[in-house]
């Protein structure tokens, strides 16, 4: 299979994963875009790297975490003010026709904004990639326990923070 | 087991990838030519051809035996050409009556002669 087959196939079947993982990061859809370029350039470069990998999806979240870490401190370095932002600019949901639904995703856009990188990307991989904390330790290079109390501390802080409009809209 | 405010959370749909990235990602992914490759882009069976071409020649040149003494004939002859130019000048000067072509001509040069007559002249003079 030639390069660019397999690069075509590894982002047809991983970008939008990688996409929504990194966006939540972020929170800005330009540097989102230069970590995924960045990261299937990588792959792209080294064929090699994915050999023998028995779960393509979490080593591509891990370099992609990687990645997406190396950028949000050298944008703290170039400017402490720009994730605030950057959390107004971009937002991880797609639009919804449902009042409730928006009004929830945004401030949970918000909320999750407001979290430290290193919790947010527990909280994304453990709701909306579905990992165990095992496979959240892996990923994110951190032991389990960490990933699993990482998880916690956001999730009271979220429902914390949401709790007026998650009670008044359940 | 996950609460109701977190499977709330789980069902919101993520945004999509923009679909104009793929285009542009995939591309960007592409190896890129080494400059080599670039440099024998436009033709490279051409410049193959004549790579071939001058191995070739250089390997027939390697290969022939090269004439002994065909640089010292050279230096020979043109020593020969100078003589007579300067034969032709005095003879030149002599008919027009001027004095121009009388000047002595100078010494053949060193190489022409071998080293140890020169020795044996310098040990005399």
């Amino acid at each position: 299979m030639s390069i660019a087959t397999n690069v075509e196939r590894l982002y047809d079947e991983h970008a939008q994963a990688l996409f929504a993982f990194v966006l939540n990061i972020l929170r800005h859809e330009a540097d989102t875009r230069d970590v995924l370029q960045e990261l299937f350039i990588k792959v792209a470069r080294k064929p090699r790297l994915l050999e023998g990998v028995k779960d393509p999806r979490g080593f591509l979240l891990c370099l992609a975490h990687n990645q997406a870490i190396d950028l949000v401190r050298r944008r703290a370095a170039r400017d402490r003010n720009r994730e605030q932002v950057a959390a107004e600019a971009s937002t991880i949901f797609a639009d919804s026709d449902n009042p409730d639904e928006k009004v929830f995703a945004a401030s949970l856009a918000e909320a999750l904004g407001e979290l430290p990188p290193d919790q947010r990307a527990v909280v994304h991989l453990k709701l909306w990639e579905k990992l165990t904390y095992e496979q959240i330790a892996d990923t994110l290079d951190i032991p389990p326990n960490t990933a699993a109390s990482r998880y916690r501390y956001a999730i009271d802080k979220l429902r914390e923070r949401l709790r007026p409009i998650y009670d008044e809209i359940k | 087991m996950n609460s109701d405010f977190e499977k709330r959370m789980q069902e919101l749909p993520m945004r999509g990838v923009p679909g104009h990235w793929k285009a542009q990602i995939v591309a960007a992914a592409q190896p890129q030519p080494s400059w080599w490759q670039e440099w024998l882009w436009p033709n490279p069976r051409a410049w193959a051809g004549l790579a071939v071409a001058w191995g070739i020649i250089l390997l027939l040149s390697a290969a022939t035996p090269g004439e002994p003494g065909a640089t010292g004939r050279k230096a020979s002859a043109s020593w020969q050409s100078f003589a007579f130019l300067q034969k032709e000048t005095e003879m030149i000067a002599q008919l027009s009556g001027t004095d121009e072509g009388r000047r002595t001509p100078p010494p053949p040069p060193a190489a022409t002669q071998p080293r140890s007559s020169r020795r044996v002249k310098q040990a005399i003079g």
